[in-house]
């Protein structure tokens, strides 16, 4: 094969995601010593898509670490296990991208893809992978931290109100996306016509990330049937493949 | 995915072979488990390796095992182990036989009991000791990514050393089906991480091997174009590698790019009579077995069997000695749009018509499946019930429910259906496995089908739900509504009423669940065998009581309830009242010996009443932790012990593993608490957040032991990150461990002191100790112990302050637990002695924690008082000189021995070895070895022989 997938820092990328973090504690300290590498990429050091991505994740997780520990949240446990499972899956998408692997889900594979540039505004980069991570990930995150706390998705639940507490985190941590930005983003999404299609006037953030909890709840009703589970996999991918892409298509740069 | 035996070499996969077998066999030792998860895309080779790898060990002596889970929803529970014991059966002579037919036996028994999950665990784990007779076994397990829920249990209950048989895993799941919401990922996250578990990733052959494996297939090396396409298209998938090889070497090499177009072209070449065969197949559920294909097809013997043979060369069907399958999934999709529906709806009638006259494996759950698809509910539905009660039988929750789902649906519209029945009971299983919101919907469809429903019965289901789902004020609304119906007889409304006291009780109301228990008393005394009830709301009295500080009412209460209860007789009751008199003793009352005894003769009594693997188990449980706590250590060993030999499961061992860790904490014996955590790890990773934080503290406490004190500090904060703010006392434990961590490293030099982590813990202490006011008495009593040992270790990181310490140890003196107490006279000294002043005080506590330490046991203690002891030359123990003349009274010599070493010693004056002894007193070898080591150095000799002659020397 050709050049490794990573670059100079390949080997270290992948020896740090030998690696699986199982509390948060633990993530926050994977995803610094990441970012540490990703600066490190070619061609456009310092400022490459996943960078930007990786940088704002850290912000964030580290907000909701520093929640955890003052006593923030109703349900920490959850809160916790959630932050574990979300943050797996981005850890797995990168390792399926190291071993080129085509199962590398097409929501991250859009933004991986663009590493080698050309370059990508750094706010939607962030964005797009926003996009992956909420619109892909976290609804899989969700319901397999129900299914082993043996718990449900339900509305209103203590657990439903330490989710949505997340939604302050992130529009404490994105100011760049709450203003002017997403007025066009919208505009975006109206001109994209595919799934989303009872989008409301609110933040993006929270607005995403209920479509998330919906998704949660709706893959909790089939996730004994594999055929169906796959269906809605593929599903929810390709949305958010749809949406990454337009981000970081020329489009994209007028976001910001 | 099954591929044929066809002698294609295995290409790039030696070394991994060579590794699979040392992790699953030749480097496990004795008694020990293993396992290997091999996980990859389709087509990558894991069936094939699973194979290889299973030959290999049984070419080495173990007894290999081998089946494959389904993907149809409506499997029944256990289905890969009960055909791999089939398999096993078919392979082996009649008499050897006979241990595998009994434990198939098992499976078409009845195990109901207040733990039939439990106990069918316990029997299958007792028949596959039987039949490995000896052996190491091998469970090979393919497709993983489709098992149910209960083989999952079973495969964790086994690894945890649980089922005490030497058992090594090697299962196959499919990568693409563990993203999403797989509940196997989170399994192998937590499995992975044990010393004894490897989850290999099988990676696509690189380009060398995919050239060698296609100059194998081939017969001869691929020109270099060839070998540069065939890489492009395969990317080193082995299958496709192989497939594509083949048609290369016969000619067919068309335009065909994919798979799918390569599958798509040889079902085109087929000859009519294997098209039709290879479309039964596809309809069938695999394997299908060569009596039923000749059924469903309809050709003569001769013209299916040549039919089959075509279908096999042309590589779509793979035949093997339970049936045949189809190739590859591909090959299901391909012929999915080739049938018109009425066409597969006769090959579902004709499969059922078959199966009707010959039952056999998943008869029930594969007449339903095919009838419904055939278009006949009526004859569908006696079928689904049949197999969601086969499914209850195995304690098969999830695959009931889904029986009784699939029955509902069938029962819409067809006449003579009891519907509302099979609403009640899909209800009911989907509650049984935590399907809590889909259980409550089935309940208003319930309520809104039967218009006469009783409307009390349907308040006290749903409550039971809501509970069950966490959603505590919608459940104590409807046991309100349940009180409140008019058609609710006396003994529902006992029954409402103390499940409602119960509730309350769970959150912490304690002023209403005491007025609620009352009231189901009331309700319940003149009710003809209403003892549950009596027994459930004397529980929530007695707890509130002692949570409001009447703590001799509460226990008046209880044990009014358990003489009830031996009055009323029924064992469930009796062993309740036990389980709940001894929890309020040593639990909140902190009466600690008494909770013992209590505990000890609740498990003497329900052992009588035949309830021994359950409700003994917990009591013994209960008569440990006391035990441990009042500083009877040996004792509390004896008593794990015991209750682990009923080879509990579940909550139950979990709790007897972290118990028995304890110990092996307090000892040091860092292999034996290793062992156990390691245990409680694979136990937890089937689910039970409850227990992690007990399992993070132990964690904890045995690094602190072993100086890794960043370790230490990780699980401490692992578990701050974990734990609900009203968790007070837990909160406060881990609070000390994580300061005590931070002190110790601060003392050992070794481990910078992270002062973040301390300004944090310091944080959460004061918030505890905040909230701890507004506390229960019982609770504040025990934060307080822990808070007071916080502050001391903080003084510890700027010149530790004797005066925090002497409050710590008074706290725990007061409450009876030596063990801390004793640390804390430990710390005491060292900071007296740091300030120079008051030795002498300094030196009787270090000499009363010695004695303390050494009567417990605890090896670790002990070695720190020693040290310091050395170190301020405090002379611990008041013994006349070496070589001087020995006291009179020759007993006397044996007097620094506990009563656990004496026992030791006795046995090694037998000339028993560390294992037999281990045998003898239910302890591990390796704690035998500590405590002889401690009878060498208290005794002060060199040798066994020179210990033994001391013992007889001193025998009265």
């Amino acid at each position: 094969m050709s050049e490794p997938v990573w670059g100079p820092v390949h080997r270290d990328i992948v020896d740090l995601l030998a690696d699986h973090p199982a509390d948060v504690p633990a993530v926050v300290d994977h995803l610094t010593k990441l970012q540490d590498l990703l600066v490190r990429l070619p061609p456009l050091l310092h400022s490459n898509p996943l960078a930007d991505f990786n940088k704002l994740y850290l912000t964030i997780t580290t907000s909701v670490l520093d929640g955890l520990y003052a006593d923030r949240f109703v349900d920490p446990g959850f809160l916790s296990r959630l932050d574990v499972e979300f943050a797996a899956r981005y850890f797995d998408a990168m390792r399926l991208w190291s071993d080129s692997s085509p199962g590398t889900p097409k929501a991250w594979a859009c933004l991986f893809e663009r590493m080698r540039g050309p370059d990508a505004r750094p706010l939607p980069s962030a964005a797009a992978g926003v996009n992956a991570h909420i619109n892909f990930d976290l609804p899989f995150a969700l319901v397999t931290t129900f299914d082993h706390l043996e718990s449900e998705p339900v509305d209103g639940s203590d657990q439903h109100r330490d989710y949505l507490e997340i939604n302050k985190i992130f529009a404490d941590k994105i100011p760049g996306l709450r203003r002017g930005y997403l007025e066009r983003w919208q505009l975006l999404i109206d001109m994209l016509n595919g799934d989303i299609d009872d989008w409301y006037q609110g933040e993006l953030i929270g607005y995403t990330r209920d479509v998330a909890w919906r998704n949660a709840q709706r893959i909790w009703r089939c996730r004994h049937d594999p055929h169906l589970h796959e269906r809605e996999r593929r599903r929810l991918d390709e949305t958010a493949a749809a949406l990454g892409r337009l981000l970081l298509s020329p489009l994209g740069a007028f976001l910001q | 995915m099954a591929s044929d035996v066809d002698g294609t070499p295995l290409v790039g996969r030696d070394d991994l072979v060579a590794t699979m077998r040392a992790a699953l066999l030749d480097d496990v030792a004795p008694g020990n488990t293993a396992a290997v998860f091999l996980t990859g895309e389709s087509g990558v080779g894991k069936t094939r390796l699973l194979r290889e790898v299973g030959e290999r060990l049984g070419d080495g002596g173990a007894l290999v095992l081998t089946g494959s889970c389904l993907d149809i929803g409506d499997a029944s529970p256990l289905h890969p182990l009960r055909q791999a014991l089939r398999r096993l059966d078919a392979d082996l002579a009649p008499p050897a036989a006979a241990s595998v037919r009994a434990l198939l036996g098992v499976f078409a028994e009845d195990t109901a009991g207040p733990d039939g999950a439990g106990a069918l665990l316990e029997r299958v784990s007792r028949g596959l000791n039987v039949i490995a007779g000896g052996r190491p076994l091998v469970l090979v397990l393919d497709d993983l990514q489709w098992v149910d829920r209960t083989t999952r249990q079973l495969l964790l209950y086994l690894l945890a050393g649980l089922g005490d048989l030497q058992l090594s895993v090697l299962a196959a799941v499919r990568s693409e089906s563990l993203q999403g919401a797989h509940p196997l990922r989170r399994v192998l996250t937590e499995l992975r991480r044990l010393r004894s578990v490897r989850v290999i990733d099988l990676a696509p052959l690189d380009r060398a091997g995919t050239e060698q494996l296609a100059a194998a297939v081939g017969c001869r090396p691929l020109a270099p174009e060839a070998a540069d396409r065939l890489w492009q298209r395969s990317g080193g998938n082995p299958f496709v590698v192989e497939e594509l090889s083949r048609d290369l070497r016969d000619g067919r090499d068309g335009p065909s790019d994919t798979l799918r177009e390569v599958f798509l072209a040889r079902v085109d070449a087929l000859p009519q009579p294997a098209h039709r065969a290879v479309h039964a197949v596809a309809a069938g559920v695999e394997p299908v077995e060569h009596w039923l294909l000749a059924r469903v097809v309809g050709l003569p013997e001769h013209d299916l069997l040549d039919a089959v043979r075509e279908a096999v060369s042309h590589r779509l069907l793979v035949g093997s000695h339970d049936g045949y399958r189809l190739r590859h999934r591909l090959v299901a999709e391909v012929l999915e749009d080739e049938l018109l529906p009425a066409e597969r709806a006769l090959l579902h009638r004709r499969y059922a018509e078959a199966l009707t006259s010959a039952p056999g494996e998943l008869h029930q759950a594969r007449l339903a499946h095919h009838w419904r698809l055939a278009g006949e509910p009526e004859r569908a539905l006696p079928a689904a019930v049949a197999a969601a009660e086969e499914a209850e039988r195995l304690y098969g929750y999830a695959e009931a429910h889904r029986h009784w789902s699939v029955a509902v649906q069938l029962a819409e519209g067809l006449p003579g259906a009891d519907r509302t029945a099979l609403l009640g009971h899909a209800a009911e299983a989907a509650h049984h496995c935590g399907e809590h919101a889909r259980a409550l919907a089935l309940l208003e469809e319930l309520a809104a089908a039967g218009t006469d429903h009783p409307a009390c019965e349907l308040h006290i289901r749903r409550a039971r739900y809501l509970t069950a789902a966490g959603r505590s004020a919608l459940a104590e609304a409807e046991y309100q509504h349940a009180l409140d119906a008019a058609d609710c007889t006396p003994r529902q409304r006992a029954t409402a009423a103390a499940h409602l006291a119960e509730l309350l009780l769970q959150l912490g109301r304690y002023a209403d669940a005491g007025r609620r228990a009352r009231e189901a008393l009331a309700l319940a005394e003149p009710v003809d065998g209403a003892t549950t009830e009596v027994v459930r709301a004397s529980m929530a009295l007695g707890f509130s009581e002692a949570y409001r500080q009447d703590p001799d009412a509460g226990l008046a209460v209880l044990r009014r309830a358990l003489a009830t209860a031996e009055r009323a007789g029924r064992p469930e009751d009796v062993a309740l009242a036990y389980l709940h008199l001894a929890e309020l003793l040593t639990g909140p009352l902190n009466i600690l010996e008494e909770g013992v005894v209590v505990a000890r003769r609740g498990a003497e009594r329900v052992a009588e009443l035949g309830l021994g693997r359950t409700y003994e188990t917990r009591l013994l449980a209960i008569a440990t932790n006391g035990l441990f706590r009042v500083g009877q250590w040996a004792e509390a060993e004896k008593v794990v012990a015991a209750a682990l030999r009923h080879r509990p499961s579940g909550t139950d061992a979990v709790e007897l593993l972290l118990a028995r860790c304890r110990l092996s904490v307090g000892y040091g014996d860092v292999e034996a608490a290793d062992r156990d955590l390691d245990a409680v790890a694979t136990m937890l990773a089937g689910g039970g957040a409850r227990h992690v934080i007990p399992l993070l503290t132990l964690r904890a406490g045995l690094a602190m032991w072993q100086g890794r004190h960043d370790v230490a500090r990780h699980a401490v904060q692992r578990g701050l990150t974990e734990t609900r703010s009203d968790d007070l006392v837990i909160l406060a434990v881990l609070v000390w461990h994580g300061l005590r961590a931070e002190a110790e490293a601060h003392a050992s030099r070794t481990v910078a002191v992270d002062d973040n982590a301390v300004r944090r813990l310091r944080e959460i202490a004061d918030r505890v100790a905040g909230r701890s006011e507004r506390a229960a008495r019982p609770v504040r009593d025990v934060v307080e112990g822990y808070l007071a040992l916080c502050a001391a270790e903080v003084s510890r990181l700027d010149g530790a302050d004797p005066e925090l310490w002497a409050r710590a140890a008074a706290e725990w003196d007061h409450r009876n637990h030596p063990y801390p107490a004793a640390y804390s006279r430990l710390r005491q000294a060292e900071a007296l002695l740091a300030r120079r002043r008051r030795a002498a005080t300094a030196a009787k506590l270090l000499r009363q924690a010695y004695q303390v330490a050494q009567g417990l046991g605890a090896v670790p203690l002990t070695e720190e008082i020693r040290t310091l002891a050395g170190r301020a030359r405090v002379a611990l123990e008041e013994r006349a000189p070496a070589g001087a003349a020995r006291p009179a009274g020759e007993g006397d010599e044996l007097a620094p021995l506990t009563a656990r070493e004496r026992e030791v010693l006795a046995s090694v004056a037998e000339g028993l070895t560390n294992k037999e002894i281990g045998q003898r007193l239910f302890i591990s070898e390796r704690t035998i070895g500590v405590h002889v080591s401690h009878i060498f150095d208290k005794l002060q000799v060199r040798t066994r022989v020179q210990a033994s002659a001391i013992f007889l020397r001193s025998r009265p």
